[in-house]
């Protein structure tokens, strides 16, 4: 028997075959190991990842908003969010700087956090202790959200061993209220109001993605951050606005209509040639970095968003399109009659003073601001025409800023016309307009009857130089040079021969401005309530500015006298600031009666 | 082999002449010809494998174990230096025993077991902690030890010297239980007590081992290890813990990934991250305390994520290359005794890696075993090297048998 072989053979052959054995065991591991490390390795890594990879958002910068010279209005800046993790938080030894260690209990740590970032210390330890009690194995908690770097550089140097901190991007306005109703502002949950939110898709930044991998107990394993996709940043918001101008604008407004009591006001200061808007003030203005002061109906900007009716400054829009259509030149001899009979009996329209037939020219009619005279004028055209000229204007349009909530002002349709309308329209009632809108149509006067689309927004540069949210520059012909540069010089007439002579005149400047006083229109009827205006160019023999002022429902001063010293501040600064030569020759006086 | 061999046995025959003229002086030279004597190719290729071993061990230990010593304060070096005094202990430790003469193992045999166990029951004293369900420590003089290692080399050493002493009794099954399973018994019942599975198994596996290599007939291990693989399953149902390892195991770990499955989950994952050329060395993230004992029972799977498929396939073959070596070891020896012995380290040495490596595989439920030379712990690495110590000095004894036991004149022949 094989049995009864000699026990020498017997245990070698035993040998032999148990490391045949170790062998074939051997053999066996390393193909486990294939299946494990080669076979299976993509599907067991993935669900390795998912087990420990923390996913974390990377945030791009979101760009800054600036004025034409670069001020930044809106900016981005890092803040920190101090988090702790429940499970970790207990008492630790500090080594201080002599060597020796000093044991810091919880709440100890807590409170020289909370003297840091100015907390209260009793509502940290609260919060802290609710969150050990009831989510003691939690690896996050909110400590204290925003603190600035400072404070973070603080925070950390207490080297307290539980406490974290995240990346909080986070929005400030450098030059406060300045141009706030224009930038608006990011709330909790994002843009909110004005340029934030209108041009969000230039200034937003793209969040990026990685992954890193944690240890058991939360540690963030050094080289383990996998980005899956760059976070982009933001571009960077051009603005038409020079914000030292609207300031100025801000600042003068504020003066004037607190002076007279006004439940708001605009501004706006427009560049001739081009249509660029250098200031667009509201009052109240709104502090984007403190919202939460502002009345909510005053957050956004009312020299967009608000109609009203504009009033007298509509007149030099009717003079000019009846000097372009050819019908009247501005020494056209005519007659301002004491009351103009609206035909079919549906009334009579009056001026302002009570007067008998008056001898004006056309130039007359509009430097005394007479609406029966311009009621004259409105015979002349079809209504038709004149509210084709009207919508060339951009009445009832939204101008081409097209600003957040912005509104296009209401014109009838000529078809829908009644009869009062017709021939109150053209002297700006029952009609309404934005202040941009009016100060669109001195633009075109001032421009030699060419509109140039309002413009904001001048582009959008992105970080990686491209540049778009371009706006249109292409301006469209609305009356000949003529009757626009005729209409500008009448428009002179009523600042050198009318009565805005003292309050709107500027030493050494030839200014033509009109200015408007129109009620306002509460349940259907025309009350106390006014919203006075003025509108105007400088200088009067080659217009490159338009200011217009709108103080709404002043108290103690309803009459565009309200208005017109504030213009008068604003168009002197914008001259000061632009250094516009003064004017060399008078303004040439042309025959206002016969 | 055979011209190698052929020398050192005509060498061999100087000291039995010696002796038998009973010349002091000449005996003396020949004791020291003896200690400074050429080793042997087995000799370099055990002892070459094993501080292969060790070194790859140290160098693992400091990567596996440097987070979780920082974070527990002692720096990053902490885990690395108190596994580099161990072999800095063992390993000369190691080299001494191998000078030593096969006769001094013969005679420490009984006393070894003896000390062995009465220091495995001291774990039972005040004396005694146990650590992570296991209490097999013992706090002596400042310094912590497992006696359970130690009981491990005393239990190659008695079994050798039980078995060789009358080798009548490998033919008699009455007599081995007798003489064998009381020792046997104690030795690996005291370790059940202290609740280490794993190193249950693996004296079992050293006295089932010595029993094979010492010739014993295959029936007389087969009736036993059935029984006690029956008396395994109900001591594996006795524990909650144990049942709820084994189930978890069985299940392919899919259904208790938290608790039971953690770490085979977590290894299985460390190595599948390696893939073929590993993360490279100290790059683990595994090690970040994602895996319990990194550094000790699961160091494969880190040796696999940071070193790749290679890496593991090498820490494979050179436990394979150790067997070998014991291999020839064995079959170079005359003796019954140091066949017995060397058969017994290497059951020890080779089962306990391929447990170890087959646990964080998935092979094998989760029994708490450390991977010989490599894991970081003092008295397995330096237990571990005293008995490759005794297989060295066996290597170098090759050809010397001691003839204090009489081997048979037939195995005698065989050799040559």
């Amino acid at each position: 028997m094989r049995v009864q072989a000699s026990p020498a053979r017997r245990n070698r052959a035993r040998l032999a075959v148990s490391l045949l054995a170790v062998m074939i065991l051997a053999l066996g591991f390393v193909v486990r190991l294939v299946d494990i490390q080669v076979v299976r390795a993509a599907e067991l890594n993935s669900e390795a990842e998912g087990n420990r990879s923390i996913p974390v958002t990377t945030y791009g910068t979101r760009g800054d908003i600036i004025d034409r010279n670069g001020v930044p209005l809106a900016a981005s800046v890092m803040r920190y969010d101090i988090t702790a993790a429940p499970a970790n938080i207990r008492d630790f030894k500090r080594r201080l700087d002599d060597g020796t260690t000093l044991t810091i209990s919880v709440d100890r740590a807590l409170e020289e956090i909370a003297a840091i970032t100015g907390q209260d210390a009793a509502a940290l330890k609260t919060l802290v202790h609710d969150a050990l009690r009831d989510t003691p194995d939690s690896l996050w908690m909110l400590v204290e959200k925003g603190i600035t770097g400072e404070q973070l550089g603080k925070v950390q140097a207490l080297r307290i061993p539980w406490v974290y901190f995240e990346n909080r991007p986070s929005r400030t306005y450098p030059n406060g209220a300045v141009a706030g109703n224009l930038v608006g502002f990011i709330g909790t949950d994002g843009p909110q109001a004005g340029l934030e939110y209108s041009a969000d898709t230039c200034i937003a930044a793209t969040n990026g993605s990685s992954t890193y991998e944690r240890s058991g107990d939360g540690v963030r394993l050094p080289g383990s951050t996998v980005v899956q996709e760059e976070a982009v940043d933001g571009g960077t918001l051009h603005l038409t606005i020079d914000s030292d101008l609207q300031w100025f604008a801000q600042q003068a407004l504020a003066e004037q209509a607190m002076a007279v009591g006004a439940e708001w006001a605009t501004a706006t200061v427009v560049q001739v040639d081009n249509g660029h808007i250098l200031a667009a003030a509201d009052w109240p203005s709104v502090d984007p970095n403190d919202v939460n002061a502002s009345n909510v109906n005053d957050l956004g900007s009312r020299l967009f968003t608000a109609p009203y009716e504009p009033g007298s400054t509509f007149k030099a829009m009717t003079v000019a399109m009846m000097i372009d259509a050819g019908l009247v030149s501005p020494t056209t001899k005519l007659i301002a009659p004491g009351r103009f009979t609206i035909p079919g009996g549906y009334g009579e329209i009056t001026d302002a003073w009570a007067h008998d037939d008056l001898p004006y020219t056309v130039a007359g009619i509009l430097a005394n601001s007479s609406n029966t005279g311009i009621s004259v004028l409105t015979d002349m055209m079809s209504a038709e025409k004149r509210h084709a000229y009207m919508e060339a204007f951009g009445v009832g349009s939204k101008t081409a800023v097209g600003f957040l909530g912005e509104d296009a002002g209401k014109i009838t349709d000529p078809a829908a016309l009644d009869v009062i309308t017709n021939y109150t329209e053209m002297f700006g009632q029952g009609i309404t307009a934005t202040s941009a809108q009016v100060a669109s149509i001195y633009q075109t006067l001032g421009n030699g009857g060419v509109r140039m689309p309002l413009t904001l927004v001048t582009g959008c540069e992105h970080p990686d130089g491209t540049i778009d949210h371009l706006p249109p520059t292409d301006g469209v012909r609305v009356v000949s040079e003529k009757a626009a540069d005729e209409t500008v010089q009448i428009l002179e007439n009523v600042i050198s021969q009318g009565g805005l002579r003292h309050n709107a005149q500027i030493p050494g400047y030839r200014v033509a401005a009109k200015t408007g006083t129109a009620e306002v229109a509460e349940n259907g009827r025309y009350g106390g309530q006014r919203i006075v205006s003025v509108a105007g160019l400088a200088p009067a023999e080659d217009p490159k500015y338009v200011v217009v002022v709108t103080i709404g429902k002043p108290d103690t001063m309803k009459t565009s006298a309200a208005a017109a010293p504030t213009f008068k501040k604003i168009m002197t600064q914008v001259l000061t600031t632009y250094r516009v030569t003064p004017s060399t020759v008078p303004a040439p006086n042309i025959p206002l009666t016969w | 082999m055979t011209t190698s061999a052929e020398q050192p046995r005509t060498r061999s025959t100087e000291p039995e002449q010696s002796r038998g003229r009973g010349s002091e002086p000449r005996t003396a030279v020949v004791a020291i010809k003896r200690i400074f004597a050429a080793e042997g190719a087995n000799y370099f290729l055990l002892l070459g494998t094993t501080i292969f071993l060790v070194v790859l061990g140290l160098v693992m230990v400091l990567s596996s174990s440097a987070v979780e010593s920082l974070r527990d304060g002692g720096g990053g070096f902490s885990g690395f230096t108190n596994q580099g005094l161990y072999a800095l202990i063992g390993v000369p430790l190691m080299l001494v025993v191998s000078r030593l003469p096969v006769s001094f193992f013969k005679r420490w045999a009984p006393i070894g077991i003896a000390v062995g166990i009465v220091l495995q029951l001291l774990v039972f004293t005040p004396l005694g902690w146990g650590y992570g369900g296991n209490r097999n420590w013992l706090s002596l003089a400042g310094f912590s030890m497992q006696p359970s290692e130690l009981v491990k080399l005393a239990l190659c050493l008695w079994l050798a010297w039980v078995l060789s002493a009358k080798p009548e009794r490998l033919h008699d099954w009455r007599q081995l239980l007798k003489v064998v399973a009381p020792v046997a018994a104690a030795s690996i019942g005291l370790v059940l007590v202290g609740n280490d599975l794993g190193t249950a198994v693996i004296m079992l596996a050293i006295v089932f081992g010595s029993l094979f290599f010492a010739g014993v007939r295959l029936r007389f291990l087969v009736v036993p290890g059935i029984l006690i693989g029956m008396f395994g399953v109900l001591f594996a149902q006795l524990s909650a813990s144990r049942r709820a390892r084994i189930e978890a195991w069985l299940s392919g770990c899919e259904t208790d990934y938290l608790d039971t499955c953690w770490q085979v989950q977590h290894g299985t994952w460390a190595l599948a991250s390696g893939g073929v050329f590993g993360v490279g060395l100290g790059n683990s993230r595994t090690k970040w305390s994602w895996l319990p004992e990194a550094e000790n029972d699961f160091i494969f799977a880190i040796i696999g994520e940071e070193l790749g498929l290679l890496g593991a396939a090498v820490v494979l073959l050179l436990f394979v290359v150790l067997a070998i070596a014991f291999v020839r070891i064995i079959r170079q020896q005359r003796d019954p005794f140091s066949r017995i012995v060397a058969s017994g380290i290497m059951v020890w040495v080779i089962s306990q890696a391929f447990v170890n490596i087959a646990v964080v595989l998935g092979i094998l439920p989760v029994l708490g075993v450390p991977l010989p030379l490599i894991s970081a712990g003092g008295s397995a690495l330096i237990t571990t090297l005293l008995g490759i110590g005794v297989a060295l000095a066996l290597a170098r004894n090759r050809a010397m048998p001691t003839g204090a036991v009489g081997a048979p004149a037939s195995e005698r022949g065989g050799a040559a």
